[in-house]
């Protein structure tokens, strides 16, 4: 494969240079002997084939791929708060996220954009159907939290697959958000000094600003590959939208296991916590990314 | 004025799905339900086209109902599973070593979705008390319990059947044959083609553990041919 094909394609690319970069963290982990980073990277090494197997099965394996990821997401959300004792309403968001992320697959632009309101329609009916008050109005809120996050907001990976250059977009965003994710996290640890939250108490000043600026660069780095069709200000806005809503999608989250009082939402992923705790920083991303390109660059389709 | 929610976490958010798998009481869980009626179906359905499965004796009525079945091959849960009718099946919990069936994720799901293991830390005495609680709290359900432990072992366990005795719970015993020629202790794979045979007794007296063993023992020596 030359480098003329792998410009061209920002699959391969992505592929190659995730294999490449991900080979040579496992040589610095060794060499530097980090044992703590010995769990997480193994994680990864099943992930990663995971997510790209999905890309190179096309918007079909795409789309399957959110959509196991949403509903088990949501049952780590509904389990940490209770609800998952609530049958019906958990039923509904399952439905809820199968549907959405058909017609992203499909792509139904009206019935994608007009999902939402149904499924909170049908929510509405439960406590009606049950005849039952008590508990009702906290199960109706959190199952709007899991129409909206759950089902709405992450449905737009699957979309985001079908503009001219959607696979670029997708994989940037899926990328970049975790690579903000750790490097925020890794930064603060080294030099932060100021927490500036209560709802995440690790959280600093400095490890924050570090990866808003980080996404930023790591923007303009991608732009050829990613989204050529981008002007500056584009990728300007690409990196500060990964930079910043990554982290509001953190806090978001995090303002939850704090309600709730737990430290991680589950324990699928080892090194990482839930799957909910992976991908809380896609949240915010992938609809504001999404609705961004849509409205200054005509992207999507349907 | 604030808005006060009453959240109550599931607690075994922070278990590892091996632990969640083996768990009993089991917490509900849709997935897990769903891959487990799949999986039972699909497992029955194998083990009728490739045995004749002959049930004898009356089932037990009622809830707290644990089976005490002998112990001769990985066939045994499967044939008294299909021996049951669908209801029982779902609701029923196979006691099953957790040394053995829980260390590791392939097995514990292969385990706990075909077999409806939970988990019974043979190598804990601790363990014995833990059930004793678990029983006596639980208002229902189905136990199929192993009190030899082994499948190498013909003698039930004085301990579990001790626990077994005072928890109130109704004890019924299972004879099994035909499963150690189809599925040797030791041996890679099984063998089709064979007749299966589950014998129910009448429930056990329980008020001496002495003479629920010597009865059990007796119960399965004779292949439940005097009770059936």
């Amino acid at each position: 494969m030359d480098a003329a094909t792998l410009a061209l394609d920002p699959l391969r690319f992505y592929t190659v240079v995730t294999a490449i970069g991900f080979g040579l963290m496992g040589l610095v982990i060794a060499g530097l002997r980090v044992a703590v980073a010995w769990t997480p990277y193994r994680t990864w090494l099943v992930m990663l084939p995971v997510v790209f197997a999905a890309l190179w099965l096309g918007t079909l394996g795409w789309a399957a791929l959110v959509t196991i990821v949403s509903i088990y997401a949501f049952k780590e959300f509904a389990k940490a708060t209770g609800l998952y004792r609530e049958t019906l309403f958990v039923l509904v968001v399952y439905a809820a996220i199968i549907a959405m992320n058909l017609f992203a697959y499909l792509p139904y632009y009206g019935f994608f954009m007009v999902a939402p309101l149904w499924a909170v329609a049908a929510l509405t009916l439960i406590p009606i159907l049950l005849n039952r008050t008590a508990g009702m109005l906290q199960a109706f809120a959190l199952s709007v939290v899991g129409v909206v996050y759950f089902a709405w907001f992450l449905a737009h990976l699957t979309y985001l697959a079908h503009a001219p250059a959607g696979l670029g977009f997708v994989i940037y965003v899926v990328l970049a958000t975790q690579f903000n994710d750790a490097l925020a996290f890794l930064f603060g640890k080294k030099i932060g000094r100021h927490h500036w939250t209560v709802i995440s108490p690790n959280k600093t000043v400095e490890g924050s600003l570090f990866a808003l600026a980080t996404s930023v660069v790591l923007a303009f780095l991608n732009w050829g590959i990613a989204f050529p069709q981008l002007p500056w200000w584009g990728v300007l806005a690409a990196g500060v939208i990964v930079g910043v809503g990554g982290q509001i999608g953190d806090l978001t989250m995090a303002n939850v296991k704090r309600n709730v009082g737990i430290k991680d939402f589950g324990t699928l992923l080892p090194g990482h916590g839930g799957i909910l705790d992976r991908v809380n920083s896609l949240m915010l991303v992938a609809p504001v990314f999404f609705h961004f390109m849509g409205y200054f660059f005509g992207a999507f389709p349907g | 004025m604030s808005l006060q929610f009453d959240y109550q976490p599931f607690p075994d958010i922070d278990k590892p799905l091996r632990e969640q798998l083996g768990q009993y009481p089991r917490v509900p869980d849709i997935t897990l339900d769903v891959l487990r009626s799949l999986a039972r179906w699909a497992v029955i359905g194998a083990m009728r086209a490739q045995y004749r499965i002959v049930r004898r004796g009356a089932l037990p009525a009622g809830e707290r109902v644990a089976l005490l079945a002998s112990h001769h091959s990985h066939l045994d849960t499967l044939t008294v599973l299909a021996a049951l009718p669908e209801k029982r099946r779902r609701q029923i919990a196979a006691l099953a070593a957790r040394d053995y069936f829980f260390e590791r994720l392939p097995r514990a799901i292969a385990a706990s979705l075909f077999g409806m293991a939970v988990a019974f830390d043979r190598t804990r005495y601790t363990e014995l008390r833990h059930w004793a609680r678990v029983l006596e709290a639980q208002r229902e359900g189905w136990l199929l319990v192993y009190p030899s432990g082994s499948r190498k072992r013909a003698e039930a366990h004085d301990a579990i059947l001790f626990v077994l005795a005072h928890s109130g719970w109704t004890l019924v015993p299972v004879a099994i044959r035909g499963t150690a020629e189809a599925w040797p202790a030791g041996k890679r794979l099984w063998r089709p083609f064979r007749t299966l045979e589950v014998t129910f007794g009448e429930p056990l007296a329980t008020d001496s553990t002495r003479r629920l063993s010597d009865e059990l023992a007796r119960f399965w020596a004779t292949g439940g041919a005097a009770d059936a």
